[in-house]
């Protein structure tokens, strides 16, 4: 795969920020994986230990694609994140599992990241090799409510906050106070466009806490992140999974990100979502998961069609509804973007 | 009804667990489901009008709160919490058979999925409307499940998953199970299942809330004579 059929623009994925009207159709994804990276380039992605080698192959699995920006995971840029107890991986994990605090000494005795002390040499690197046009999207290490979740464990966390609220609040803030650091940091960067704030908030029918202890914990952090993207020129991507429909209006008038990201047809499918919320925030993406492991390639290029029609791409960028994880079939996921490219 | 009673289901429902326990704050400094259970024994009420009166309209109260989100996860588990509480007095009484539960479900995450909350969240619910719940975690195989049941006769299954990829395990451990236990009821739920799946795989029941999957065990009591 050697051509695309436009250059690279950021500035059409800028219109569909604005909720303007784009001049041709774009993309969005939150991640692909390195089988498809591997597929579309010819090259092995595994076989690369150097992180710039991998950026490098992601920035031209996303330009021949036909992607105006490129999204590197901030484990390649940064070394900041928050450290747990191991978790067991395997399809899934386990939303308990890990824990390092319990209880105030625990909050204490931890050894807390200091994003000033990551590395961020690489998003003045990664210029040399961007392609005329594009620009750099990066997702954050977890957000406030996913960290706060890795480092206490869910049910724990329920328990904290309603037994000791003023712990469960004091550990909001320390993950919160950094991981606002880290945005102000990366945002200031050139190369960057976007800036994606992956914190799931959802369970399938209703939000992991309620939409009131959301907005007194991490909803403030939140604002404050989206302030210092903004401030910095670069516009906001929420990336959250699940029901968050009680807190539509915080994202959109309170925190005010530019676009969401991540829908599912068993919650709100993503063309009721563009028609209850596409005048307000821009939508990305979409494309329900289950949908486009289990169906055929016709079916997913028509219904990548149809949205593409129905929203005439204005503040909407096409996409899956999470990401290209390796059991998302190639053929499907090329089918979807072939309703935009072809 | 005896007011204990309907003070223990009001300490279930909000998740009042003991005289010390600060939640909620408007209970600050009253008594729990702790304390009120072991009152309830001594002033003479039976264990089962303390579970069928007490405790388990405590656990509806809050679990039809939650089916319409008027309650959410941290409150459900505190109703849990207040209940399970509660229970720890009532342990003997089921020991010795003066008190029976509904019935037996064995619950697990299916193979390759270590995802437990909302599977955890609806044994909680199962074991609240008085159901006898036995957990196998995560991950759990078919030959697993198979062995859970051959060592409750007479029990119903349930099967969680999150993935579009491990909630594909469910078809060949529903399949097994049948296979080997042709009465056996199959409960399925999770994140993106949905009913024409279950109908697929030939599991018995879908359900997007736990109070669904209780109504649906309790029919199958009625349905039984239990």
């Amino acid at each position: 795969m050697d051509k695309r059929r436009y250059n690279p623009d950021f500035n059409q994925l800028v219109k569909i920020f604005r909720r303007e009207k784009a001049d041709r159709p774009v993309l969005f994804e939150y991640f692909m994986n390195g089988e498809l990276f591997s597929h579309i380039t010819g090259l092995s992605f595994e076989e690369l230990t150097d992180p710039m080698d991998k950026i490098r192959m992601i920035t031209r699995a996303f330009y021949l694609l036909g992607y105006d920006y490129v999204t590197i995971p901030s484990r390649y840029l940064t070394g900041f994140s928050f450290e747990a107890a191991g978790h067991e991986k395997k399809e899934t994990v386990s939303l308990n599992e890990g824990a390092v605090i319990n209880d105030r000494n625990s909050f204490e005795s931890y050894n807390w990241p200091v994003p000033e002390e990551g590395s961020y040499r690489l998003l003045e690197d990664v210029t040399g090799i961007l392609p005329e046009g594009m620009k750099v999207i990066v997702p954050g290490p977890g957000g406030v409510l996913e960290n706060v979740i890795y480092l206490v464990g869910f049910e724990s966390l329920c328990f904290m906050i309603f037994e000791d609220e003023d712990l469960a609040k004091d550990i909001f803030d320390a993950v919160g106070a950094r991981l606002l650091r880290f945005y102000e940091i990366v945002s200031s960067y050139d190369s960057v466009g976007a800036l994606i704030v992956n914190d799931d908030w959802g369970f399938k029918n209703q939000t992991m806490l309620s939409p009131d202890t959301l907005r007194r914990m991490v909803f403030p952090w939140q604002k404050k992140i989206v302030e210092a993207i903004h401030r910095n020129g670069k516009y906001a991507v929420l990336h959250s999974c699940g029901n968050i429909s009680d807190v539509m209006d915080d994202i959109i008038e309170d925190m005010k990100f530019d676009a969401k990201h991540s829908f599912e047809d068993n919650i709100v499918p993503v063309e009721r979502a563009y028609e209850m919320w596409g005048r307000r925030i821009a939508i990305m993406g979409g494309i329900d998961m289950d949908f486009l492991v289990r169906s055929t390639p016709d079916e997913i290029t028509m219904r990548a069609g149809n949205i593409l029609r129905l929203t005439d791409s204005k503040g909407y960028a096409l996409g899956s509804g999470n990401s290209i994880p390796p059991y998302v079939p190639v053929e499907n996921y090329m089918a979807m973007i072939y309703a935009a490219t072809r | 009804m005896n007011s204990i009673l309907e003070r223990i289901a009001a300490c279930v429902e909000n998740g009042k667990v003991n005289m010390k326990s600060p939640y909620p704050p408007s209970m600050r400094g009253q008594e729990g489901a702790d304390e009120l259970t072991a009152e309830a024994l001594k002033e003479g009420l039976t264990p089962t009008e303390i579970l069928d009166l007490g405790l388990i309209p405590g656990m509806n109260a809050i679990g039809l709160k939650f089916s319409e989100n008027r309650a959410f996860v941290p409150e459900m588990l505190m109703a849990a919490k207040a209940m399970s509480t509660a229970m720890l007095h009532l342990k003997p009484y089921f020991a010795s058979g003066d008190i029976e539960y509904k019935g037996v479900i064995v619950i697990g995450t299916v193979s390759g999925d270590l995802h437990d909350i909302g599977k955890n969240l609806v044994g909680m619910a199962m074991e609240g409307a008085g159901w006898r719940v036995i957990d196998l975690g995560v991950d759990v195989s078919a030959g697993r499940f198979i062995s859970a049941v051959e060592e409750n006769p007479g029990c119903v299954v349930g099967l969680s998953a999150l993935l579009t990829t491990t909630m594909l395990n469910m078809e060949s451990i529903v399949r097994e199970l049948k296979e080997r236990f042709g009465m056996l009821k199959i409960l399925v739920g999770g994140a993106p299942l949905n009913q024409e799946f279950c109908t697929r795989i030939g599991a018995d029941y879908y359900g997007r809330s736990s109070q669904g999957a209780i109504a649906y065990l309790n029919s199958l009591q009625d349905a039984t004579g239990q």
